[in-house]
């Protein structure tokens, strides 16, 4: 066995190599943020111009074919890429791009001409790209869609698209695109009446109005403080009569959840990355080196039990995404890890909030932890919905095990 | 046997009152709006509780209050939970009535008591510093004598309720002894003294707490609630005192996200039924009665301890250990029932969620109550 994870002299070689590009390519002026829900337009901006730069070298999406504006590499190198990138405070895709869930469905699913017409720009960073899945009344079951597509009665190349989706996306909208799930045939049986789409978001009759949400916002387990937001803000999007072109119907008409189980496989399998605890890291710094917590430490020290709570929480996360990535996490290990992570942290802000009192809770100004970062991490840690509620990944892992089957 | 856990019918009548209050006078949005302002109040809302009797439910009837025993405060306190109401009802009309009643001249009581219950005054206790803690070890704010004042130096952080206070009972340091709770007093300082700023602290699950800066604040003799030296024993039994109280509002606020998710459960269809109907589900409910029914029980036995006379520290360390962390999971279990809808700031269950995660170290969290009962439990 070997857990090393030590780079071999090709990949030092490659990692010296992206370490002088990203030296000489990546702005300066890129502003560390902590708390997405408040980035500013501009500075959004400057993270697609970065992330569209990497595209270019194909290394925004560094796992996908060259032939399609990927990087061709294996998933070494991908993590060499991930390592200089994280070193330097930032982590692919760099913004909010569901392209990480939307191409693993095209590769499966669509055709050879859509392969070619969709996923270069999108590697390349040129076509932002909103997931649209969740319905007021499809949570965590996915599958009851109501927002429907439907063949247009006279020019039957047309499907006329009615509903709503929430939860979706994204700071600072429009995207390009928008990735979506809908209802085509109001006869067939569940899971047979589906059918999925690429469509440009500026279609007529399509309208996004963000979410006045509290706790989505970057996730603290994120690299650096530059790191790719996840969940940022939330909107609600509402399809009024918007006319689509069969072309961008990926798959078959009724191949709907065929195509989004590509998407959940990657969705739920926690990205076979290793895990790095970024907010239990910054948690442990401010135990040893700020004075009023270490004094705290020492003028209670019963405390030290949810430090070390704390400490095996997060070693038992990187073990588990270990096991995955090591290839012996079986079908489960993808879910099983997003289902630990999700309410093990919902405790360890808990343990935090004994630890620091009410320090945990304050974002800005002399008070302030670090970045916010805590602060982010206990509104961030409740919300335990997003790429799918822990109850979900129990059916999964319960499917997966054939639990009393 | 005497056992008997029915309200008497005066306390079912405050109970009545105060709901039909909640319903009638503090509606969704006004929560929603009142746990953004600074104060928590509006002077329409401050009026009408005044008139009802509530700041000064507690108060003896000499001082200009109800008289009340504390198991009635808890009644009140548990229906204004379940909103949960803002405002510094809490601070003033129980917390910082206790602190006077128990460590005030009769003098002291005659000026400072009607106010309070007329909501004239608004007192605030000024304890925690930034080194954070609830025992006396770490108080760094001093009190100088000079001449026939004293000069308070120091800054308290976390003071609950500082903006909407007219005057705060500020815990400094007179003598430095070996024993930590000795050689502490305690001072009615004026909000409105020359050197005092004070600063809210932001955040959305901070709720109304600030940092409050004494710069060569001056004031006289007379301000000394409690002898030289003597403050600190005087204020922990008043806080002890209290927290039942405060456990009670944490208790209403438990009630409410129960009975809004029991509802959710039964309402919300997924996969063809009620989600209600998926065992799942049904544990996080059942997990949310346990916590419940424990913090219920263990709050009203203390108070009941307290009205009585009877010994109550373990009683009182155990409802806050329970009801701090009830609070707090019940909110973390009810927004797993609800999921996506209750992350949205204008959903009920996200109100209870930031009173959960504000007032969770309020008056020391869990761990530091659960210390004090390893003592009790290993000290004869």
């Amino acid at each position: 066995m070997d857990f090393s994870m030590e780079y071999t002299s090709e990949q030092e070689e490659f990692a010296r190599e992206v370490g002088a590009w990203l030296d000489e390519n990546m702005p300066d002026d890129i502003e560390p943020i902590r708390d997405a829900q408040k980035m500013s337009y501009e500075q959004f901006h400057k993270r697609r111009d970065f992330a569209c730069k990497l595209g270019e070298k194909g290394w925004l999406y560094p796992g996908y074919p060259r032939d399609y504006g990927g990087g061709g590499l294996d998933g070494a190198y991908s993590v060499v890429i991930s390592d200089e990138l994280a070193r330097r405070k930032h982590s692919l895709p760099i913004i909010d791009d569901w392209t990480t869930l939307t191409a693993p469905a095209i590769l499966a699913c669509a055709t050879e001409e859509q392969k070619k017409r969709y996923l270069p720009p999108m590697l390349a960073g040129n076509a932002l790209t909103w997931q649209l899945m969740t319905e007021p009344e499809a949570g965590t079951d996915e599958a009851n869609q109501q927002t429907n597509a439907l063949r247009h009665v006279r020019e039957g190349e047309y499907f006329i698209i009615n509903g709503q989706k929430i939860f979706v996306g994204g700071l600072h909208p429009p995207p390009e695109q928008l990735y979506l799930l809908t209802r085509s045939d109001r006869e067939a049986p569940r899971h047979e009446n589906l059918s999925s789409f690429i469509i440009p978001a500026n279609l007529p009759g399509i309208s996004i109005q963000p979410l006045d949400l509290f706790p989505l916002t970057t996730f603290s387990g994120a690299w650096g403080p530059t790191g790719a937001t996840q969940e940022a803000v939330k909107n609600s999007v509402f399809f009024d009569d918007v006319r689509v072109h069969e072309s961008c119907l990926i798959g078959q008409e009724g191949d709907g959840w065929k195509v989004t189980q590509a998407t959940f496989a990657v969705e739920h399998g926690g990205g076979g990355r290793i895990s790095r605890n970024y907010l239990s890291e910054k948690f442990f710094d401010q135990c040893k080196s700020n004075p009023n917590i270490v004094r705290r430490l020492k003028e209670h020290p019963y405390l030290l039990n949810k430090v070390v709570d704390i400490y095996f929480y997060t070693q038992i996360a990187r073990l588990l995404s270990i096991r995955n990535a090591g290839g012996k996490g079986g079908a489960y290990g993808g879910p099983h890890f997003s289902m630990y992570q999700k309410i093990g942290g919902g405790k360890y802000i808990n343990d935090m909030a004994e630890v620091f009192g009410p320090y945990s809770f304050t974002d800005e100004g002399d008070w302030r932890l670090d970045d916010g970062i805590f602060e982010v991490g206990q509104r961030n840690g409740i919300a335990m919905a997003p790429g799918g509620t822990p109850e979900a990944m129990k059916i999964i892992i319960s499917r997966a095990l054939a639990i009393g089957r | 046997m005497s056992l008997d856990l029915n309200l008497t019918e005066s306390e079912e009548m405050l109970k009545a009152t105060a709901l039909d209050f909640m319903k009638r006078d503090v509606p969704k949005e006004v929560i929603q709006h009142l746990q953004e302002t600074d104060t928590g109040l509006t002077d329409e809302l401050w009026r009408k509780v005044v008139e009802m009797g509530w700041l000064g439910i507690i108060i003896p009837e000499q001082y200009g209050g109800a008289g009340n025993p504390l198991t009635s405060a808890g009644v009140l306190f548990e229906a204004i939970g379940a909103g949960p109401l803002p405002g510094p009802y809490f601070s003033s009309g129980i917390l910082s009535s206790l602190i006077v009643l128990e460590a005030g001249t009769d003098e002291q009581k005659q000026q400072i008591l009607p106010a309070i219950a007329e909501g004239k005054q608004i007192l605030t206790l000024a304890l925690t510093e930034p080194d954070y803690s609830w025992g006396p070890g770490v108080i760094r704010t001093t009190a100088t004598s000079e001449g026939s004042d004293y000069v308070l130096d120091g800054l308290k952080l976390f003071t609950m309720d500082a903006q909407a206070a007219t005057h705060f009972i500020v815990v400094a340091r007179t003598e430095k002894e070996s024993d930590p709770a000795k050689g502490i007093s305690l001072f009615l300082v004026d909000r409105e003294s020359e050197g005092i700023s004070v600063t809210r602290l932001p955040g959305f699950l901070t709720g109304r707490s600030f940092e409050v800066k004494l710069d060569s604040v001056k004031v006289p003799q007379s301000a000394m609630l409690g002898g030289k030296d003597e403050g600190w024993p005087l204020l922990q039994k008043s806080i002890d005192k209290a927290i039942p109280v405060l456990c009670a509002y944490k208790v209403g606020g438990c009630q409410a996200v129960f009975d809004m998710t029991l509802e959710y459960s039964r309402i919300r269809v997924q996969f063809g039924m009620p989600i209600g109907r998926f065992q799942r589900v049904q544990d996080m409910i059942i997990n949310m009665v346990t916590h419940l029914d424990a913090a219920r029980w263990a709050t009203y036995e203390a108070l009941w301890k307290l009205d009585t006379q009877r010994p109550a520290m373990e009683s009182i360390h155990l409802a806050k250990a329970l009801a701090s962390r009830a609070y707090w999971e019940v909110c973390t279990i009810g927004h797993q029932v609800f999921s996506g809808v209750s992350y949205s700031k204008e959903h009920a269950l996200s109100f209870h969620t930031r009173a959960s995660r504000s007032l969770y170290n309020f008056l020391g969290e869990p761990t530091y109550h659960r210390q004090q009962i390893a003592q009790l439990l290993t000290t004869s």
